[in-house]
């Protein structure tokens, strides 16, 4: 190293600005999985834009991609909230709220995700839907319902808003279970579900934390809760980033059960578009490449993340 | 069990602490004066720590009673936080959070305890670092400082909540032996403007220079509360003798 560094200065030859070989040997051992991928990639892609099958199937799945996507985050967004109520619940000193806590995380780890859908798909939120505005259903000449007052009535005025009927007819209806699109009912299934794993990882992250860090803020004066948020969750959460990253990546790729109940997600349109062309490797190949797209994306952006968030931990 | 002493700071009285069948305190009393530097030294296991976190209830005591400022601690009626916020404590692994800045460290307890502005939190940590010692360090996050220099910043930190009293807990245990005199000096000075201390520590050093009593501990029970002329000059008890051959 030293002889080169005074080759450089010496003038023989002009120092390059960045180290192209120390750079590519870099790549070569720790990238070749990724410029694999990527060459991969690229060849799909081709074979996508130039084969008439494949950009049939490419059209009429890809529309998928958003609602794959819009489930996975909705239900990400719910299941941390969920997660991270349910861990601290589950570290609690009471025990009604700690009993109650892994009551939940018990159940919803022990059901099948698929199983958890289709109860919330079929029995649950129905049956929810019938608390809030009343089982009672007459219908009037013109098939409209007609508005007995519902049980629970600002419950059901909200929902109705929440799945957009116009404000003008809210006074006379009331909320249907076949009023809430299937993607809701399936948003509630995994971010309950993902909810139970996700408060194990939080646990996991909290108790990760030594005591002496809750030990000194609270003998500042800080209550319990000011503790958690500025001390212990920001270092916890730091720690279960690479856990998290990958619940989200599971989660995406869970997002294919919803296909079970009908939701236009990408998985769901593979099935159609193969079963009514009979065409199931093109199919599967496009499905194949948007998910391992979608995953590989996600991966590398918690890997930023995570690097982000190591600031204190690095040199300078 | 007596009455608590009006005129001291601190005063406990009775207090018995077991862990499960451990006697960590056995009925000791307790009273610091405003002012007042008293170092509680023993044996390890001899409950000294355990007294010195009853204070600020770190631990909870089974019998017994301890006063800080008028305030009951061992009541848990009593909103415990406004205790801490008037006794600062300094631990012997630091324990200053890794994710803050220094700054931040000594800053946040200033704004979301005392809720002071932004400006008047950074100018207290500011002349706080000044005073230990290590004005240029602000912006460092903690697990880049020497061991010496963390205990400072935490000494800071718990100072910026301007407390009526300082507790610490073996505050140079961890520290090489190179880095112990330069907390030492920042607790020296703290002593000489008037705070009330309580240090648990085996500096004997610090404790003939800067200590007004000595509180000698073992197996639970507080042995003897003596001036450190006392201490070192005649150690009339038995265990007492026997503790100081094996550390001076």
């Amino acid at each position: 190293m030293a002889a080169t560094a005074q080759a450089y200065d010496s003038g023989l030859s002009p120092r390059p600005l960045i180290d192209v070989r120390a750079f590519a040997r870099r790549l070569v051992r720790r990238q070749s999985w990724l410029i694999a991928f990527i060459v991969l990639d690229i060849i799909i892609a081709i074979a996508i834009l130039t084969d008439p099958i494949l950009i049939d199937a490419w059209l009429f799945i890809s529309p998928g991609i958003s609602v794959s996507l819009s489930i996975t985050l909705a239900s990400f967004a719910i299941s941390i909230f969920i997660g991270l109520i349910v861990a601290l619940m589950r570290i609690s000193k009471n025990p009604f709220i700690y009993n109650i806590a892994t009551f939940y995380v018990e159940i919803f780890r022990g059901l099948p995700l698929l199983v958890i859908i289709l109860i919330f798909n079929f029995v649950f939120v129905p049956a929810l839907v019938d608390a809030i505005a009343g089982v009672d259903e007459s219908t009037s000449q013109t098939g409209e319902t007609i508005a007995a007052r519902p049980p629970i009535y600002f419950l059901d005025d909200l929902l109705q808003r929440l799945v957009g009927i116009p404000e003008e007819r809210i006074a006379e209806t009331t909320i249907r279970s076949r009023d809430i699109d299937e993607s809701w009912r399936i948003v509630l299934a995994f971010a309950v579900t993902y909810g139970a794993f996700m408060s194990e990882v939080f646990r996991a992250g909290i108790e990760s934390i030594g005591r002496g860090q809750m030990e000194a803020a609270r003998s500042l004066g800080m209550s319990y809760f000011q503790a958690m948020r500025y001390i212990i969750l920001p270092q916890a959460v730091r720690n279960i980033l690479p856990a998290l990253g990958n619940n989200f990546i599971l989660l995406l790729k869970d997002t294919s059960l919803a296909s079970a109940v009908a939701v236009p997600e990408v998985s769901f349109l593979t099935r159609q578009f193969s079963s009514n062309r009979f065409r199931y490797p093109e199919g599967l190949l496009v499905l194949s490449f948007i998910y391992a797209n979608l995953t590989i994306l996600l991966a590398m952006l918690v890997n930023a993340l995570e690097y982000r968030l190591q600031a204190d931990r690095r040199e300078n | 069990m007596g009455q608590p002493n009006p005129n001291a700071i601190i005063s406990i009285r009775g207090a018995t602490k077991h862990f499960g069948k451990v006697r960590a305190l056995n009925d000791v009393d307790l009273d610091v004066h405003p002012g007042e530097v008293v170092v509680i030294i023993g044996p390890s296991g001899s409950g000294k720590s355990t007294l010195l976190r009853c204070i600020n209830r770190l631990e909870t005591i089974d019998r017994g009673e301890v006063w800080v400022d008028g305030l009951q601690v061992n009541d848990r009626k009593t909103n415990i936080n406004l205790v801490r916020e008037e006794v600062g404590m300094v631990f012997q692994q630091f324990n200053l959070f890794p994710n803050l800045t220094v700054l931040d460290n000594i800053m946040l307890a200033q704004r979301i305890v005392r809720n002071r502005k932004k400006s008047e939190a950074e100018e207290v940590a500011q002349e706080l670092l000044i005073k230990v010692g290590i004005p240029e360090k602000g912006n460092t996050y903690p697990l880049k400082l020497s061991g010496g220099q963390q205990q400072r910043v935490a000494i800071a930190r718990a100072l910026a909540m301007n407390p009526k009293i300082m507790l610490f807990d073996e505050p140079t245990s961890a520290l090489d032996p190179e880095m112990i005199k330069e907390v030492l000096d920042v607790m020296l000075d703290l002593a000489r403007e008037g705070m009330t201390m309580v240090v648990v520590t085996h500096e004997m050093g610090f404790a003939r220079a800067a200590a007004h009593r000595i509180i000698f501990m073992d197996q639970g029970y507080k042995i003897t509360d003596t001036s450190p002329e006392d201490l070192f000059e005649n150690p009339e008890h038995e265990r007492l003798k026997l503790f100081l051959s094996k550390i001076l």
